[in-house]
C-alpha cells in the first residue's frame, strides 16, 4: 500500500505508443513570491489554477503549511505541490517529535530537496519556503530537480518575471513587516494582471520570529465577478424527464427487548 | 482526441444549491466516434456520498470497485458511513498513488455532510489534485462546454427543484455540443433526507 | 552521404541517428473570442479586445470586429496577422466592387466572395474563424460563419475563437431555446421559438463574455459589440475583467 505504485505504467506506455498521449494535469500557472523583513518573512501567492487555457479553480490555496511556523508556496503541477508538501509536513512533525525540538526551515528545505532530487524532476513542484525557527527567519526557493536558492526576496511560477520586476525595483534593505506585506502583494498583483497563468486573489502568510504564522487568506480580492445582466433561472418543467425515482432517507431505530423466558418449564 | 481519457467519452457535473447538491452525468459509452452503449452511468453512490467518474471506461469501472471496497472497509472500521470531505481525500490519495502511471479519469464528488448538513462538492484531475468548489464542478470530454454553461446559468441558493432545471439544462446543452457525450442523462438531486434520480429526455445523435 | 548526425553532449550521452530538422512555424494563436447573433431586423457581431501570445498580453484594446461599409460587419479570429490580412483584402476588394458596379455589396455576395478569398489559400490557409454579420435583402438580420478554408453557412448565431466551446452551447440554449420545453406541456412540446429583442441580445452577449472571461485565460479586458440596424452601424463597449 505504502508509496507510489507503478501498476499502470506498462499499460500507459502501450497506450502512448498507440498514439494516445497523456491527459493534462492541473497546473498552477501561478505567481508566488517571498520577502524577508526585520524579524520575519512573508510569502504570497495568487489563487488561479489552470488546465491548458481553462481556469480550473478560481480561488485555490497555493500556500501550504509545513509546520506552524514554516509555510511554503507552490507552483507547477498542482497535485505534486500539494502532496509533496503534505508528505514533508508530516515527516517534519515526526522529526520534531523524535528530536524534541521545534522544526527548522533548513530541515524542511533539505527534506524537500532530497525528495525532489530523488525523483529527478518528475515531481513537478516549484516551491518557495519561508519560516521562522530558533535560528531566525529564513527564505528559500526550490526547483523540481532539487536545486535550491537563498535570498532576501524570491519569485517563482509563470508570473515570476512580472513579480520579480516589482521586487527588483522596490525592494530595499531593512523592510518593516507592513512594507514587506505591501511589496509581496504588489508583486503578486503584477502577476495577476500581466500573466495569463495567474489571476483572481492574493493569499499572504506572515511569519514573525517567536510567533505562530498568520495566514491572510484572500488578503486582496481585486477580481470579484460583477453581477450578471440577466437571471437564467428556468421555469419548473422546462426539462423533459423520462423517469423519476425517489429515495427517502429514514433513520432506522433498532431496540432490543429482552424476552421473558420461563426457565422452570 | 489522442488522449486515453477521451476514447470512451462522457461528462459529469455537480452543483450546490440551498441545503442541497446535484450531480449528473451522460449515459454514453463509445469507442472513439462509434456509440457502443446508452446505459453507461457514471455516477456512483457510497453511503450518502456520490462520485461522478468520467474518462477511460475500464478505469471508471476499476476505480468504482476500488472505492466500493475501500468505503466498505472504512464503514466496518469506523462503524459509520464515510463523509464527503473524507471521501474526497480518499479519492485524492488513491489517484496520487498512481502518480507515474495514472488512471485516466476525471472524478467529481458531491454530497451533504451528515454531521454539519453542509453541502460539499469538488472535482479532481487524473492525478488527484482536489479542486474545491462552492458553486459547481465539471469533468469529462464536454468540460469546456460545461464550464461555459455553468458559468452562464448558475446562481447560488437555488431550491432543489430549481437546481434540477439548472443542472439539467447545463448538462444537456453542453452534451449536444460534444460528439463524445450524450445519449441520455441521469440527474441526482440530493437533500438531507431525500434523494431523487431522474433520467432526462435528450437528443440521441 | 547520409543526412544523419550524432548528437551528444555533457548532458546527453544518447547518440541519435535521426536528422535534425529545423522548421519555421508561420502560425501563432492570438487568443480572443468572437460572437455573432442575427435578430429579426438587426444583427450584432461582438468580440473581446484582448490580444495575446502564450501567457502574455500584447494589448488590452485591439479591436478585431470591423465595420467595413455597406452595413457589413466582419471579424476573423485566430491568428491576428491572417485576420488583419483577410479583412484588409476584403475592404480593398469591396472598394473595387463599388468602382466597378456602383452599388452596395449584399451580405449574401460578401459571404460567397469571402469563401473565395479563403479557399484561394487552400494549401496555406488563413488561420482564422471568420464571421460576418449584416442585414439581408429583406432587411432581416444575417450571420454567416466560415471555417479556415471557406466552408460557410448562414446561421442565427455563432461563436468563434478560443472560448467558442464555452459560449456556443449557452447560445443554443438561450437564443434557439435548445432542450427547453414548454413548462405547461409536461415535457411534450418544445418551447416556442421567438426572435429576441436587441436589448435582450446585448445582455445575453455581455453575460456570455463575462462567463467566458471567468474560465478562459485568453478572454478579457474589454468587450466591443457592433450593431447593424436599418439605421446603420453602432458600437458599444463594456469593460471585462483584466486578470
Amino acid at each position: 500500500m505504502a508509496g507510489l505504485s507503478f501498476d499502470n505504467h506498462q499499460r500507459n506506455q502501450f497506450l502512448s505508443a498507440k498514439g494516445f498521449g497523456s491527459p493534462k494535469a492541473t497546473s498552477t500557472g501561478t505567481t508566488i513570491v517571498g520577502v524577508k523583513f526585520e524579524g520575519g518573512v512573508v510569502i504570497a501567492a495568487d489563487t488561479r489554477a489552470t488546465s491548458g487555457p481553462i481556469v480550473a479553480d478560481k480561488n485555490c490555496e497555493k500556500l501550504h503549511r509545513l509546520s506552524p511556523t514554516i509555510w511554503c508556496a507552490g507552483a507547477g503541477t498542482a497535485a505534486d505541490t500539494e502532496m509533496v508538501t503534505q508528505l514533508i509536513g508530516s515527516n517534519l512533525e515526526l522529526h520534531a517529535m523524535s528530536t524534541e525540538r521545534k522544526p527548522r526551515v533548513v530541515t524542511a528545505l533539505t527534506m524537500l530537496k532530497q525528495h525532489l532530487f530523488k525523483y529527478q524532476g518528475h515531481i513537478g513542484a516549484y516551491l518557495i519556503v519561508g519560516g521562522v525557527d530558533p535560528t531566525g527567519a529564513h527564505l528559500f526557493s526550490i526547483h523540481a530537480h532539487g536545486s535550491t536558492d537563498i535570498g532576501f526576496y524570491q519569485s517563482l511560477g509563470s508570473g515570476s518575471l512580472a513579480a520579480m520586476a516589482v521586487l527588483e525595483s522596490n525592494w530595499k534593505e531593512g523592510l518593516t513587516k507592513e512594507e514587506a506585506m505591501k511589496l509581496c502583494t504588489e508583486a503578486i498583483e503584477a502577476g495577476i494582471w500581466n500573466d495569463l497563468g495567474s489571476g483572481s486573489n492574493v493569499d499572504l502568510c506572515v511569519m514573525e520570529v517567536g510567533k505562530d504564522a498568520q495566514l491572510y487568506r484572500n488578503y486582496l480580492k481585486p477580481n470579484v465577478r460583477e453581477a450578471k445582466v440577466k437571471s437564467y433561472k428556468f421555469a419548473r418543467g422546462t426539462t423533459a424527464v423520462l423517469k423519476e425515482s425517489i429515495y427517502n432517507l429514514v433513520d432506522i431505530e433498532e431496540t432490543v427487548v429482552p424476552m421473558e423466558v420461563d426457565t422452570e418449564a | 482526441m489522442s488522449n486515453p481519457a477521451s476514447i470512451n467519452g462522457g461528462s459529469a457535473v455537480a452543483m450546490v444549491g440551498k441545503d442541497c447538491v446535484a450531480i449528473a452525468c451522460d449515459l454514453r459509452l463509445g469507442n472513439q466516434s462509434l456509440g457502443v452503449a446508452n446505459n453507461f452511468e457514471k455516477v456512483f453512490q457510497f453511503g450518502h456520498v456520490f462520485l461522478g467518474l468520467t474518462g477511460l471506461a475500464t478505469d471508471v469501472i476499476t476505480l468504482n470497485e476500488t472505492f466500493r471496497f475501500k468505503t466498505n472497509l472504512y464503514k466496518m472500521r469506523e462503524e459509520r458511513d464515510i463523509e464527503p470531505e473524507t471521501f474526497a481525500n480518499l479519492v485524492s490519495t488513491s489517484l496520487y498513488e498512481k502518480r507515474f502511471g495514472p488512471y485516466f479519469v476525471g472524478p467529481i464528488v458531491a454530497g451533504i455532510n451528515s454531521k454539519t448538513n453542509q453541502p460539499f462538492i469538488c472535482s479532481f484531475d487524473s492525478i488527484g489534485c482536489i479542486d474545491y468548489s462552492k458553486d459547481f464542478a465539471v469533468v469529462g470530454t464536454a468540460s469546456d462546454q460545461l464550464y461555459g454553461m455553468c458559468e452562464g446559468l448558475y446562481e447560488p441558493n437555488l431550491s432543489p427543484d430549481d437546481l434540477f432545471e439548472t443542472i439539467s439544462q447545463a448538462l444537456l446543452n453542453a452534451n449536444d455540443r460534444d460528439a463524445l457525450s450524450g445519449w441520455g442523462a441521469a440527474v441526482y438531486i440530493i437533500t438531507k433526507d431525500k434523494i431523487s434520480k431522474r433520467y432526462l429526455k435528450s437528443r440521441q445523435d | 552521404m547520409s543526412v544523419t548526425s550524432a548528437v551528444s553532449s555533457d548532458y546527453n550521452s544518447g547518440v541519435s541517428n535521426v536528422p535534425i530538422e529545423h522548421q519555421f512555424n508561420p502560425y501563432s494563436d492570438n487568443g480572443g473570442t468572437v460572437l455573432g447573433i442575427a435578430g429579426e431586423d438587426f444583427a450584432i457581431l461582438a468580440g473581446d479586445t484582448r490580444h495575446t501570445t502564450g501567457y502574455s498580453i500584447n494589448s488590452r484594446y485591439e479591436p478585431k470586429v470591423f465595420s467595413v461599409g455597406d452595413e457589413l460587419l466582419i471579424t476573423a479570429n485566430g491568428f491576428a496577422a491572417d485576420g488583419d490580412a483577410l479583412v484588409k483584402r476584403f475592404r480593398n476588394q469591396l472598394k473595387w466592387y463599388h468602382f466597378d458596379h456602383k452599388k452596395n455589396l449584399t451580405i449574401k455576395s460578401a459571404a460567397r466572395f469571402i469563401q473565395h478569398l479563403l479557399y484561394g489559400k487552400r494549401f496555406f490557409p488563413y488561420y482564422v474563424h471568420t464571421i460576418i454579420a449584416g442585414l439581408d435583402e429583406e432587411g432581416k438580420g444575417a450571420v454567416y460563419s466560415f471555417d479556415p478554408v471557406g466552408s460557410y453557412e448562414r446561421e442565427q448565431c455563432r461563436a468563434g475563437g478560443g472560448a467558442a466551446s464555452l459560449i456556443m452551447p449557452f447560445l443554443d440554449n438561450q437564443v434557439n431555446f435548445k432542450n427547453q420545453m414548454d413548462p405547461d406541456s409536461n415535457g411534450t412540446a418544445k418551447k416556442e421559438l421567438k426572435y429576441l429583442k436587441l436589448d435582450e441580445v446585448i445582455s445575453l452577449v455581455r453575460d456570455a463574455f463575462s462567463s467566458a472571461t471567468e474560465r478562459h485565460i485568453n478572454v478579457g479586458d474589454g468587450l466591443e459589440i457592433l450593431i447593424v440596424t436599418k439605421d446603420g452601424v453602432r458600437t458599444e463597449y463594456y469593460p471585462l475583467k483584466k486578470d
